[in-house]
């Protein structure tokens, strides 16, 4: 096949290009011309019974999809999709991301396809979750207090038929809960109209002072008391807190913080099998925090089941600062 | 009154040409350079060309294409210009200053635009497809569609009436992943033999013809034969059918 140039079909093609295309002078040098697609539009009308654009149709949402489809495409990192899939949201968010101890919102984009609800982060080319649409049992909003302290978040919780709860956000979560809405009813899907919400917060969190985000939660962890007086040291159950700013232990029988040291002041943690009752000779996984504060060392200890990933995070925090200072002494 | 210059295309050298009296409404067209980078340029008052008549505007934009056409000729790489381009001055500052400016500010990156479509042109590639013809194929590929169609013949009119509606609404559905499947198979094998693609909006023709895709390429002069043979493949499928124009200057690469 041979290209042509001189029929009317392709003077109109290369017409087409002298009017919208060519190099483009971004400077105030140049006579603006504010006629000029007014001067196209008219001139492609007379040129035509020929092409029109192409008129609101069939085909429409069609064309830009397979136009988005292709910019998409050329893309690094693309939200890979399966055959058939379409994307009918994007939208910028965030994710509560949660591993045993470690949760986080985590900023992203969701998709929602025809097939599934996907969180992506482009950065990483990493799906943090994905749930296929007709594994949502529910939707749920909630306001929630943003780590701002005062600003609140509109929370989108999304339970699946394994009741598990996810929580979503976005600056429009209605909008995202009503477009997954819409097109779970096209695809003959139905949610569970009053869904019970599980109770997932382990006690309150209004301890937080301003821009203090918790970043690690879990479950039960004892705290030593110590002696004091006559009294003896006992454990006591309750729940520990990381936070940017703190490692906090609330105790949830008086529903207070009874423990907290700044992060930048725990010094060495440290884990030990040793017995923690009086009663019987179990041992029992303990850790050691070793703190500074005002030139007094001090230790404090925690025993749980997770007491493995607590130590690691903690570590993990410790030689984060340490690898500071070495920075700050360096410069 | 000669105090704006409408711009063509911009070339790399510095000849100091004159390309004769080609330009629009009968101008004289030369060059005015910045080092080895030149602008071909007529003298014009500072107004944009506009009018109602449509003959008239055709005429303006034919000559323009013809202009940079034959500069593209001449100097085998040029950086086309958009119709109504024009470099104006200011006080103090005559229009050729102006442009020798913006050729000096701007001149890393028109002479990378340059080495990049050296010796490259454009070429319109569309694809239509008679939906009558598809309609019919994919009515007898679809059991689901086939099956309604036969139970519409055994209806009474009113039910007959919504199953019809039934039927398109399936019929299209099933016509737009056709269309997506055969874009992305024809977009992977007009790609695999050029340089680079655009992907352009499509346009409504005939009745019997939609265009399901509409791309400008870019390759090298001489090397549209591969595209052709591959767009001959696409023209002997049935149903479908190809228009491939150009060689273009890079209109759409610039």
């Amino acid at each position: 096949m041979e290209p042509s140039r001189d029929t009317h079909a392709t003077l109109v093609d290369l017409l087409d290009r002298i009017l919208d295309k060519g190099l483009v002078i971004n400077a105030d040098i140049i006579i603006s011309v504010s006629g000029i697609p007014l001067i196209g539009v008219n001139l492609r009308a007379a040129l035509a019974g020929m092409e029109t654009m192409l008129k609101y149709g069939v085909m429409q949402a069609w064309d830009e999809k397979s136009r988005a489809w292709e910019r998409e495409h050329r893309k690094k990192n693309v939200l890979s999709l399966v055959e058939g899939e379409e994307i009918a949201l994007k939208m910028y968010g965030s994710y509560y991301y949660s591993k045993v101890i470690y949760h986080t919102w985590r900023p992203g984009y969701f998709y929602l396809t025809n097939n599934r609800l996907i969180f992506y982060r482009q950065d990483f080319g990493e799906i943090t979750f994905q749930i296929p649409l007709e594994e949502i049992k529910a939707l749920v909003t909630r306001e929630e207090a943003h780590f701002v302290k005062g600003k609140k978040k509109q929370v989108l919780y999304l339970i699946d038929k394994q009741d598990q709860v996810h929580r979503l956000s976005t600056a429009e979560t209605d909008q995202l809960k009503d477009a997954i809405e819409q097109i779970l009813v096209t695809l003959g899907l139905s949610l569970e109209v009053s869904p019970v919400l599980p109770e997932f917060e382990k006690g309150p969190i209004d301890f937080l002072t301003e821009g203090e985000e918790v970043t690690h939660r879990g479950k039960k962890v004892w705290y030593l008391v110590p002696a004091s007086g006559i009294k003896q040291e006992t454990w006591r159950p309750g729940h520990l807190y990381l936070t940017n700013k703190r490692l906090c232990w609330w105790y949830d029988f008086e529903r207070k913080l009874v423990f907290d040291v700044p992060v930048d002041r725990i010094v060495r943690v440290n884990t030990e099998m040793r017995k923690t009752s009086g009663l019987d000779s179990k041992k029992e996984k303990v850790l050691d925090i070793l703190y500074e504060v005002n030139l007094t060392k001090r230790t404090v200890s925690f025993t749980g089941e997770e007491i493995d990933e607590w130590a690691e995070a903690l570590n993990g925090i410790i030689s984060g600062q340490m690898s500071e200072d070495t920075e700050k002494i360096n410069a | 009154m000669a105090e704006a210059r409408y711009l063509y295309c911009i070339f790399e050298g510095s000849e100091e040409i004159t390309l004769g009296n080609i330009g629009i409404e009968g101008s004289s067209v030369y060059a005015i350079s910045y080092q080895d980078l030149s602008a071909v340029v007529h003298n014009c008052s500072p107004e944009p060309y506009k009018s109602e008549n449509q003959e008239k505007v055709k005429l303006w934009l034919t000559t323009h294409a013809k202009v940079v056409e034959v500069a593209w000729e001449r100097f085998g790489t040029v950086l086309p210009l958009g119709f109504d381009t024009i470099i104006k001055g200011e006080e103090g500052v005559a229009p050729d200053e102006n442009l020798k400016k913006w050729l000096k500010g701007d001149y890393e990156n028109l002479t990378q635009k340059l080495a990049k479509l050296k010796d490259r042109a454009e070429f319109g590639v569309q694809v239509f497809w008679d939906p009558k013809i598809i309609s019919e194929w994919v009515t007898e590929k679809s059991p689901e569609i086939k099956k309604l169609s036969e139970e519409i013949k055994s209806k009474s009119k009113g039910l007959a009436y919504m199953y019809k509606q039934k039927l398109e609404n399936l019929l299209k559905k099933e016509l737009e992943k056709e269309a997506d499947r055969f874009f992305k198979v024809f977009y992977d094998q007009i790609k695999s033999c050029v340089d680079q693609i655009k992907v352009e909006k499509t346009k409504k023709l005939e009745e019997d013809k939609q265009m399901l895709l509409n791309f400008s390429c870019l390759l090298f002069k001489g090397k549209s034969k591969i595209l052709g043979e591959e767009l001959e493949k696409i023209e002997h499928l049935k149903g479908f059918s190809v228009r491939f124009t150009g060689p273009w200057p890079p209109y759409s690469f610039v």
